[in-house]
């Protein structure tokens, strides 16, 4: 794996609609700019020799970079893959959706749903929204959020950003009633 | 990036809505590690415009003596935290992006008194006159932070920038108060200092500029 830079983004809402946020709420963001594995090489009939090379490699350098930075506990997560403009959505697809990348995550935030996800391709800045969802039961409501990113100079086209998300709580102010109620 | 001690309580009545902090390292560039890999971060600050509403002769000072300490505080706290140390930090600078509600010189009293870049000197060790930009922009607008030496500006190798965004950052009414640092040079830095540039004048290059 070749990793061209880290990027580590915290955001920290302390208030919302007018109203303090207390305690405030955090999520933060690590990813990883990286060339991508299948640069260069045409169509790719089989993308499992270059996961196996990468995947879990991706997601046990982001799982404890972004439950750091977080600096509490997780309670909602996503991931994201953004692919340069040379590159497939599959190779950003290869690389996340697979559990050798999601379970480092998992196993680190005591999770146990599936990573909701972005999948994009574009040019370096590109914005994307990481969705997340609770990380233990992906029905709760409170924790449905997303968080914008941006890279300045990534991807570039033979790049792929890889991303991990988490939230130490749910929506700032959130108040919908449960799903529960409306069965 | 510790959660605490961010927020003071005065910092709410304050109108801060959000503080954002983004940190990147540079592992590898143009296909070679830098010789001294270095971490650029900023944090960004969202705050109500303590001006809104006011007219063109308007005092700054007031709200200027009791909002730049604490940003600068905030913020330099964030920044040194987030770049593991005060000695790690090399060189600086800071930006204001103003909402399209407010006057460019509202941003300018946040980070142009020494209320503000007195004290982000101070708190970050530093000597030389901190570097800036400012904007006034919708939210989302990118804007490039330049960054010098914190103690010898003129030193060559450590002109950089990094770029700063907020989402959904300033509302109309808003400024978005930035502070930025790194812990190092440019990648591959080699284009000299002034200690080994030549006397270069416009008569010597006549055969270049003709």
């Amino acid at each position: 794996m070749k990793v061209r830079k880290i990027v580590t983004i915290v955001e920290e809402i302390t208030s919302e609609g007018g109203r303090e946020v207390s305690p405030p709420a955090r999520v933060a963001i690590v990813a990883a700019v990286i060339e991508n594995p299948w640069k260069g090489q045409g169509f790719v009939e089989d993308l499992a020799p270059g996961i196996e090379a990468t995947a879990s490699d991706v997601g046990a350098l982001l799982a404890p970079a972004v439950l750091e930075a977080l600096d509490a506990p997780a309670q909602a997560y996503g991931k994201a893959a953004i692919v340069g403009l040379n590159g497939e959505i599959e190779h950003g697809s290869a690389l996340i959706h697979t559990l050798k990348f999601g379970d480092h995550f998992r196993k680190a935030a005591n999770a146990t749903t599936l990573l909701p996800a972005v999948e994009k391709r574009g040019p370096a800045g590109v914005a994307f929204d990481i969705p997340l969802k609770h990380i233990t039961d992906a029905t709760i409501r409170s924790h449905h959020q997303s968080i914008e990113v941006r890279i300045a100079d990534a991807p570039h086209p033979d790049e792929l950003v890889i991303a991990l998300a988490a939230a130490s709580q749910g929506r700032p102010q959130q108040r919908l009633a449960d799903l529960s109620t409306e069965q | 990036m510790q959660s605490s001690p961010v927020v003071r309580p005065d910092f709410t009545a304050a109108g801060l809505r959000k503080v954002v902090v983004y940190r990147e390292e540079v592992l590898t560039e143009n296909g070679g590690r830098p010789e001294r890999p270095a971490q650029r971060a900023t944090v960004a600050a969202v705050i109500r415009n303590p001006w809104l509403g006011t007219g063109p002769t308007q005092d700054l000072s007031a709200a200027t003596v009791a909002v730049a300490p604490q940003l600068a505080r905030l913020l330099t706290d964030k920044l040194i935290d987030a770049l593991g140390g005060v000695e790690r930090i090399e060189a600086f600078g800071k930006a204001a992006i103003v909402g399209t509600g407010g006057e460019i010189e509202h941003g300018g009293a946040l980070i142009h008194t020494p209320y503000f870049g007195n004290l982000m000197r101070e708190f970050l060790g530093g000597e030389s006159i901190i570097c800036f930009a400012d904007a006034r922009a919708e939210a989302g607008e990118t804007l490039v932070v330049p960054m010098w030496h914190k103690s010898q500006a003129a030193t060559r190798s450590h002109y950089q920038t990094v770029t700063a965004r907020i989402s959904d950052g300033p509302r109309a009414d808003e400024i978005v108060i930035i502070a930025a640092a790194s812990t190092g040079p440019r990648p591959h830095a080699r284009i000299g200092d002034r200690k080994t540039d030549p006397t270069v004048r416009a008569e010597d290059l006549e055969r270049v500029l003709a």
